[in-house]
């Protein structure tokens, strides 16, 4: 082991606080989205599967080896989607936090499977250019493993196809700097192609009920 | 108070605090085979009292309880409904059409699609054939579960997978989980899932309000 106990017991609470600053920012539902930081080179702490974030303590991280990921020791049972943070750090030695969640907007653009352009100065800034799509694959496959590092490629964050994203930061505050802002970043691209598609003024949320219902409803062939 | 009266009121405030209620939304939950405890109707959730929670036979409801009742007579495997207006559910139910699996959670938790049943019962026992979920022509949604915490979950995850929906008309259409996949998720995943349920359970029949006979049939159904 190449680091020391202090820096442990600093990095468990750091996990322990991400789930807490998710779940309290509405960026993640339930215990539906799992966190990382490296301890070192083959080392990482991970969240532990299915359990409540405000309940864990920092004494229920586990520490998952990152070249082989069904190798962990201390704390709880490490979250089933632990392959992708280590696959993630093992192609990346500059990224020491990820995480990996399902916030709605980012949700939106998963399930459309949409390349987000970059759409603002933040998201150049922190992402590094537009976010791409990982092809799709059943949770825990190697399909999705793979998708999921090719489309962080020079990125710091990308979808996951019909799931959530992923964030990889040089520690945890830039990847929560980067799942904000990619979540901000998502809801202005649906506000702003719902003015495009219904030639308004001011998003509400009222206005793409409206285009929905509509659309639905029109005689066949009407679509759009 | 009550256990089942203490369940319910927190699962109420739940789905307030989760902003995936409307305006006459109603949950309930079955501690026997044929009595269930409900949510007075025309009170709404965030409003909701202990006396707001009533038991009442399922052979004997008056008609604001029945689509609940009608429910547990047509399935002995569902023990809680969550009938809800949540916000992004209704443009889905104005429209009448089925929500696709747009998410992974989506099929897990609730299925591989989503149906509309029309505001009769009939169409809704028909509807609920094999799910746990529909949605209500022009109304809002009815999920089901064996505990309330698994109809409670169906509401949040129905509400998501609504809004990807709904968004999706503007942002390019959906890519649809392709069915098989879709199906597997949803196996493996009541498998993982049951174990959690069966402690559930355990923690419900411990509760003063549940006779011996639910019980054993419960624990039969696992």
């Amino acid at each position: 082991m190449a680091w020391d106990k202090e820096t442990e017991l600093r990095l468990r609470q750091v996990i322990k606080d991400s789930g807490v600053t998710l779940l309290n920012e509405n960026l993640v539902q339930g215990t539906w989205g799992n966190t990382a930081t490296r301890l070192d080179e083959d080392h990482m702490l991970v969240t532990p599967t299915g359990l409540d974030y405000i309940a864990l303590t920092p004494e229920d991280m586990p520490v998952v080896q990152i070249s082989d990921p069904s190798i962990w020791s201390d704390g709880k049972k490490p979250t089933s989607e632990r392959k992708i943070h280590a696959a993630i750090m093992q192609a990346r030695p500059e990224i020491n936090a990820t995480i990996h969640s399902h916030p709605i907007f980012c949700s939106i653009l998963a399930s459309a499977r949409i390349e987000l352009p970059v759409m603002n100065d933040d998201m150049q800034r922190l992402v590094g250019g537009s976010c791409r799509v990982g092809a799709y694959g059943l949770p825990g496959t190697k399909k999705l493993k793979n998708g999921t590092v090719e489309a962080m490629k020079d990125r710091s964050a990308c979808f996951m196809a019909n799931h959530g994203v992923f964030c990889a930061g040089k520690d945890m505050d830039e990847a929560l700097e980067i799942i904000r802002v990619m979540e901000r970043s998502c809801y202005q691209y649906i506000q702003e192609c719902t003015l495009k598609a219904t030639g308004q003024q001011t998003y509400s949320d009222e206005l793409l009920f409206d285009y929905f219902v509509a659309q639905k409803t029109a005689p066949k062939g009407k679509k759009k | 108070m009550n256990k089942t009266v203490q369940t319910i009121l927190e699962y109420a405030q739940r789905l307030v605090d989760e902003k995936v209620v409307g305006e006459s939304d109603m949950i309930s939950l079955r501690t026997e085979l044929n009595f269930m405890y409900i949510t007075k109707a025309g009170v709404k959730l965030c409003d909701l009292k202990e006396d707001d929670v009533i038991k009442m036979n399922i052979f004997k409801v008056e008609n604001e309880y029945k689509y609940h009742a009608e429910i547990y007579k047509s399935r002995e495997d569902i023990n809680a409904i969550c009938q809800c207006y949540p916000k992004w559910v209704m443009p889905i139910a104005k429209a009448g059409v089925t929500i696709p699996a747009v998410l992974d959670d989506m099929a897990q938790i609730v299925g591989p699609t989503c149906k509309t049943a029309n505001d009769d019962i009939a169409s809704i026992i028909k509807t609920l054939k094999g799910r746990n979920s529909c949605l209500v022509k022009d109304k809002g949604c009815i999920t089901s579960g064996r505990t309330l915490d698994e109809a409670y979950t169906c509401v949040l995850v129905l509400d998501k997978a609504s809004h990807c929906f709904v968004a999706s008309s503007v942002i390019g259409e959906n890519k649809i989980i392709n069915g098989l996949e879709a199906r597997l998720m949803r196996l493996i995943y009541k498998k993982k899932y049951s174990k959690t349920n069966q402690e559930n359970l355990t923690l419900k029949e411990e509760s003063e309000s549940v006779s011996e006979d639910t019980s054993v049939k419960e624990e039969g159904e696992v």
